[in-house]
């Protein structure tokens, strides 16, 4: 992804005042040196309270996680040691099965057509022309919504009576299914209501698309190139550093972003068709203060969905457009 | 002759091309089409039989109506609180933490880059439960400083990369010249490096914004007592008193993403490529 971020240059952490060999140091050196080295340890200092904070807010949790994984807590009294007991008792609760195949549906079904709509998007509105930019806020714009109204929007407009989603299927003919309220169709409904929520990948694909020198195009061009060609053999490759990091971009993201709608349309029904892993985390740990649990179920949910990261990452891999970092 | 000037000569195309992007547009802004054509609707009222683009009569008060119900005003002005403190906190740590990473030895930055992504990666379910045991050790559960401490840490990674890669992009000699008339650090990176991020910085300040206004999830765990409630919680608040009153809800919404839509349309020039949150070049 980062080639254009790497080749650049400078970085100076070399000597202002390089000694040569058998010199005596003047007065005037040394102070450069001091300062030199007390403005390098100043420039340290200003890391601290981002590398501190990651520290305490991420690392530390993170790892506190696979801890309590193994205890019995409830945030009052103190921990009880309990060894793989909360793992056992995970796999062998049918809720845990249920949130693992509905976290997965959604993923497999919403990440590839978020991906598409990103990058057809981009495409389309690739080049600078008049009333682009109106266009290219248009797409941008539901991505901003706050998560809480974007829920209540959406659960209005797929409300089965008074929904105006509805509304328009039956004006224009088509079948209106009851979308939230029946479990054949709930997770569609938040899979759909996702794809309009597609602005991250969205400028990230312009951005890749715009670094892209038109040189090539206009070479392809000269050598008869189609379309087609210019995009599967130009386009395409060139994106894939930026399609494979998006993919595991959303994966990781789906693994937060279902709770919300989750929470607030639905909470996991009709008939847990909408609990997805997020949810159930959040009831085994707040609703029922379970936290160890909570906490084992996290942890086999990262197994999870790290395997899904490292498999993602080979198979693209075999694209082989490997980039630095 | 490029694709440029081949697609420019082609009026049919340009035609469709619009027409697909005017299709595209639509589709995205119906959500907003439809929310304030909602909140406008008179509560009470039977289902339409038809699709209703402009509710019959337009009742206004509706937004009058949600401030009584709950005291929204005072979850706006918690809000607002949230956000004037974690936006000026994030810039100064984010600003910081990515100057200081374009100072570093190329294979420290490579290294502290590689951390951020990882940490970018991290879904933040992982850390509900024991920031809130760690809140909670701290004794800063139902207070809004659980809300505003991520903005300690730049908010996140993502913001200190972008500054990070802000800063690489101003030439050392700008920063070794102002060294040698005897500027600290502090002042190095508020006279020059900064005036020089200005873009990046209006970009973090409206992302930071959007983060801390929109967040649900972090009040949802961290706050007890509704006094110390943020809009989106006490939106939700509204939606338990009264789950069908959808005219009161859609209202509620449209107060809620108002200053954010708004915030991203007065900055959106930075956020594609040909404005690119680049620094000094303008590339």
């Amino acid at each position: 992804m980062c080639a254009s971020f790497t080749s650049e240059f400078f970085l100076d952490n070399k000597p202002v005042v390089s000694l040569p060999h058998g010199n005596t140091r003047s007065a005037g050196h040394l102070i450069a040196q001091r300062s030199k080295t007390n403005f390098n340890l100043a420039i340290r200092g200003m890391l601290l309270p981002y590398l501190l904070g990651t520290l305490l807010l991420v690392i530390l949790p993170g790892l506190l996680t696979f801890a309590l994984a193994f205890t019995e807590y409830d945030a009052l009294s103190p921990p009880i040691w309990r060894g793989f007991g909360n793992f056992h008792d995970v796999l062998v609760s049918p809720l845990f099965w249920i949130a693992l195949r509905n976290s997965l549906y959604f993923a497999v079904l919403a990440i590839p057509l978020r991906l598409l709509g990103a990058l057809a998007f981009a495409l389309l509105l690739k080049q600078r022309r008049r009333g682009v930019g109106l266009y290219r806020a248009a797409i941008y714009l539901p991505t901003v919504i706050p998560d809480v109204a974007y829920a209540l929007i959406w659960l209005w407009i797929f409300n089965p009576l008074y929904g105006p989603l509805n509304m328009l299927l039956s004006a224009v003919g088509l079948p209106a299914p009851a979308w939230l309220v029946n479990p054949q169709t709930a997770k569609l409904a938040i899979v759909i209501m996702s794809l309009f929520q597609i602005g991250e990948g969205f400028v990230v694909l312009l951005a890749g698309l715009h670094d892209i020198p038109d040189e090539y195009y206009a070479a392809a061009a000269i050598d008869g190139g189609n379309r087609w060609q210019m995009f599967r053999f130009i386009t395409l490759p060139l994106l894939a550093p930026w399609l494979l990091l998006l993919t595991i971009r959303d994966l990781t993201l789906s693994a937060q972003n279902t709770f919300t709608p989750a929470y607030l349309m639905t909470d996991g029904g009709p008939y847990f068709s909408t609990l997805f892993m997020p949810l159930l985390i959040f009831d085994e740990a707040f609703e029922r203060f379970r936290i160890g649990m909570g906490s084992a179920i996290l942890l086999l949910f990262f197994l999870g969905l790290g395997l899904l990261v490292v498999l993602v990452y080979f198979v693209a891999g075999g694209w082989g457009y490997a980039d630095d970092y | 002759m490029t694709i440029k000037a081949r697609r420019q000569s082609v009026s049919g195309g340009t035609i469709l091309h619009h027409a697909a992007s005017l299709a595209g547009a639509a589709l995205f802004l119906l959500p907003f089409v439809w929310v304030i054509s909602a909140s406008l609707r008179q509560p009470g009222l039977p289902p339409p039989r038809t699709i209703e683009w402009v509710p019959q009569p337009i009742v206004w008060t509706n937004y009058l109506h949600i401030f009584q119900l709950v005291p929204l005003g005072q979850y706006i002005v918690n809000s607002l609180i949230v956000v004037a403190l974690a936006v000026p906190i994030t810039l100064v740590t984010a600003s910081w933490a990515g100057f200081a990473m374009a100072q570093l030895h190329h294979s420290l930055q490579r290294r502290l880059v590689a951390l951020a992504i990882v940490v970018l990666m991290l879904p933040v379910t992982a850390l509900w439960l024991t920031r809130y045991v760690l809140f909670n050790y701290l004794l800063l559960i139902d207070t809004i400083w659980a809300l505003i401490a991520p903005a300690f840490m730049g908010s996140s990674p993502f913001f200190v990369l972008l500054f990070y890669w802000t800063f690489r992009r101003v030439p050392q000699e700008l920063y070794a010249s102002a060294r040698l008339d005897g500027a600290g650090v502090l002042r190095v990176w508020s006279a020059i490096a900064l005036p020089l991020a200005r873009p990046t910085v209006i970009a973090v300040a409206v992302l930071t914004f959007v983060l801390y206004w929109s967040d649900f999830i972090y009040p949802l765990l961290y706050l007890k007592s509704e006094r110390n409630y943020t809009l989106p919680v006490g939106v939700q608040l509204l939606q338990q008193m009264d789950r069908t009153n959808w005219p009161l809800l859609m209202a509620a919404s449209v107060v809620m993403l108002t200053p954010v839509v708004g915030m991203f349309l007065a900055a959106q020039r930075l956020f594609w490529p040909e404005g690119r949150l680049a620094g000094i070049d303008g590339r």
